[in-house]
């Protein structure tokens, strides 16, 4: 069974006023994107689908056949994204698979159970050697929560 | 935001932005530059990267910028910094996740004539026989104990196994193998990520390029290398692949928590440290350390799957297809060295992030053959431009921690660049040129396009007039191979 992903659709927003949830920034030497959330558990959604996105790009026919739980501690919002989004980077390069859904459990800022569904990567158009925490920091807005993460590759 | 008018000119290659330029700095920040280059540097975060690396406790004399200096992360891209032992801090985030990637230069007794007409089948041999590309294992397959042998003995561990000979240890920083390496302060994952990597190139802009010597400015050192105009080398350019990444990674997760503890305060927190006498700092040493060897193993792995290319594609057609070592190279390392500071002699701990160590002429650490010119260093140039040979200077000794550039250094975006310039039509502009090109990914190959980096024959300038590097050789690209 497969299950197509645009992720194009995924970033701009419906009705088309508020900010989108995530786009990609300019960095010199890495990739970077903004990320969008209401609350933390939709951040670590779209920081997902974004990486995904510089994983495999924007039209990709994942697989559904591989489900996980991982269980996550961390110390706070920054660096439990960072251990979310690594994780998935370790799966990608170790196993080339590809997660795109996320059925999260528990959300805390130092604890994270999720139920993650996916499949194989066709093609792996990049290598994400790490995430950073290089000027991390989940910020409050009028809509949630923004942040902007920093991909070693 | 760093501007032109912060910074003053010291001489004709440095500027200087004082420590009371922010109220965190410890000591000012030095930029080795032209004016052109400081220009362009104004252009993205990384002067504000340098500044950050000026506050951090136990950093020596300056925050120091090579002329290749880019926006990174934690420290910029052609950073520079000595902290004082003991209580100087180590900083994971300072030396980066690529630990100890590097380059090394091999040399032939070809001379481009002899392989014009197998240069073709030679580019499509190496990417043939040397693996790269995003997701791509290698032909070894270590077990746990191979795996902790790598970590501990570097590229002894390729010369035990067949894969190295003793003169390409002699001639490797460090012989191929940094002492107090500990497997034990790496974890699982790490391991993991290693055991089917050993002996790959990975992706981005790691490369293995066949070069020609186009032209010789130190005679006496290009002889000892076996350089002169026209001869045939080779070089590699990758690190400590999935390893090092996952050190990087777990001593940056365990230091959020523990720099608070020494009472540390942070610009950016990607520059998380602790004093290198703590236990932490101890075991992240140890643990980049074990990288850093696995490093220097898997260069070694490259280098003899490139000698043995060679030999397969070249045999029968010249009368020697024998590939020997020059030398082998870090740039991105945390050292504990000792240098002069203002007349006393310090135990440091060097962090080259995107930086080359140029130790000058006399170094008992250099290998014998080099012993009188200086330690050889390698800076690659983009893809399709021109490479330096260079060596270390008493001056780089004095000024620069023995440190200078490492590379062109980025000015465009991954994402601009490929909105620039289309990896086929890229390829065949090279092939015009007559650099054969191999590359699993076209999207990756234009990301690296030349018009994404600085000119490093510019750069190469500055170091060469700040006297912190001596040009030797230039070499310009006939294959290049790329993942």
């Amino acid at each position: 069974m497969e299950q197509r992903v645009d992720m194009n659709k995924l970033r701009s927003s419906p009705a088309g006023h508020s900010p989108p949830p995530y786009e990609i920034v300019e960095h010199t030497a890495d990739w970077a994107v903004r990320v969008r959330g209401e609350n933390f558990t939709v951040l670590l959604h779209n920081a997902a689908v974004a990486m995904n996105m510089l994983l495999v790009g924007p039209e990709t026919v994942t697989g559904r056949e591989e489900v996980r739980r991982l269980s996550l501690s961390a110390y706070d919002r920054e660096s439990m994204l960072v251990e979310w989004l690594g994780e998935l980077a370790y799966l990608a390069e170790t196993e080339g698979l590809i997660f795109s859904e996320y059925h999260f459990d528990e959300v805390t800022p130092e604890q994270v159970r999720v139920t993650i569904t996916g499949g194989p990567a066709p093609v792996l158009h990049k290598h994400i050697k790490a995430v950073t925490y290089h000027n991390l920091e989940v910020l409050e807005t009028e809509n949630g929560l923004e942040t902007t993460i920093v991909f070693d590759v | 935001m760093v501007k032109r008018s912060d910074f003053k000119q010291v001489d004709p290659y440095t500027y200087e932005i004082p420590a009371d330029f922010r109220p965190d700095m410890r000591v000012p920040a030095r930029f080795y530059a032209d004016g052109q280059l400081l220009e362009g540097a104004l252009g993205d975060k990384s002067l504000e990267q340098l500044v950050n690396t000026a506050t951090l406790p136990g950093v020596l004399k300056y925050a120091l910028a090579m002329p290749d200096i880019h926006q990174g992360y934690g420290f910029p891209i052609g950073g520079v910094i000595a902290t004082e032992l003991p209580d100087g801090i180590i900083s994971p985030g300072g030396v980066g996740y690529d630990i100890n990637c590097g380059v090394r230069l091999l040399g032939t007794h070809l001379d481009i004539e002899d392989i014009e007409s197998a240069l073709d089948d030679l580019a499509g041999a190496l990417f043939a026989n040397c693996p790269s590309g995003v997701g791509r294992s290698g032909h070894l397959r270590l077990s746990a104990a191979e795996i902790d042998d790598v970590a501990e003995n570097g590229a002894r561990w390729a010369l035990k196994n067949g894969y190295a000979t003793a003169a390409d240890l002699e001639r490797t920083e460090e012989n191929g193998c940094v002492a107090g390496a500990d497997a034990t302060k790496v974890s699982k994952r790490a391991k993991d990520r290693g055991r089917p990597q050993l002996g790959t190139l990975g992706a981005g802009n790691h490369f293995i390029e066949v070069d020609v010597v186009d032209e010789v400015f130190d005679a006496q050192a290009a002889d000892r290398m076996g350089l002169s105009p026209g001869r045939v080398v080779a070089q590699i350019h990758c690190g400590s692949r999935g390893f090092g990444h996952q050190v990087c990674t777990d001593y940056v997760k365990l230091f959020q928590k523990v720099v608070h503890h020494y009472g540390i305060k942070l610009a950016d927190r990607e520059l998380v440290c602790a004093p290198l006498s703590s236990p932490e700092g101890q075991d992240y040493l140890a643990a980049m350390r074990a990288a850093a060897n696995y490093a220097f193993c898997n260069r070694q792995i490259i280098a003899h799957l490139i000698r043995d290319t060679f030999a397969e594609v070249l045999s029968g057609r010249v009368d020697n297809p024998y590939v020997y070592q020059i030398y082998d190279i870090a740039h991105n390392m945390a050292k504990v060295e000792e240098h002069e500071v203002d007349g006393r002699k310090v135990q440091v701990c060097v962090h080259r992030k995107g930086a080359t160590r140029a130790f000058g002429p006399g170094s008992p650490v250099l290998p014998p053959v080099y012993r009188d010119i200086g330690q050889p260093v390698l800076v690659p140039g983009s893809m399709g431009t021109a490479s330096w040979v260079l060596v270390g200077t008493e001056g780089s000794m004095q000024r620069t921690f023995g440190s200078t550039c490492h590379g062109a250094g980025r000015t465009m975006s991954r994402r601009k660049a490929k909105r620039t310039v289309r990896g086929t039509e890229l390829r065949e502009a090279l092939a015009e040129q007559g650099v054969h090109v191999r590359a699993g990914s076209m999207p990756g190959l234009a990301e690296e396009a030349p018009i994404a980096y600085k000119d490093v024959d510019r750069v190469i300038e500055v170091v060469h007039g700040a006297g912190i590097a001596r040009k030797v050789a230039r070499i310009v690209p006939v294959a290049v191979i790329k993942g």
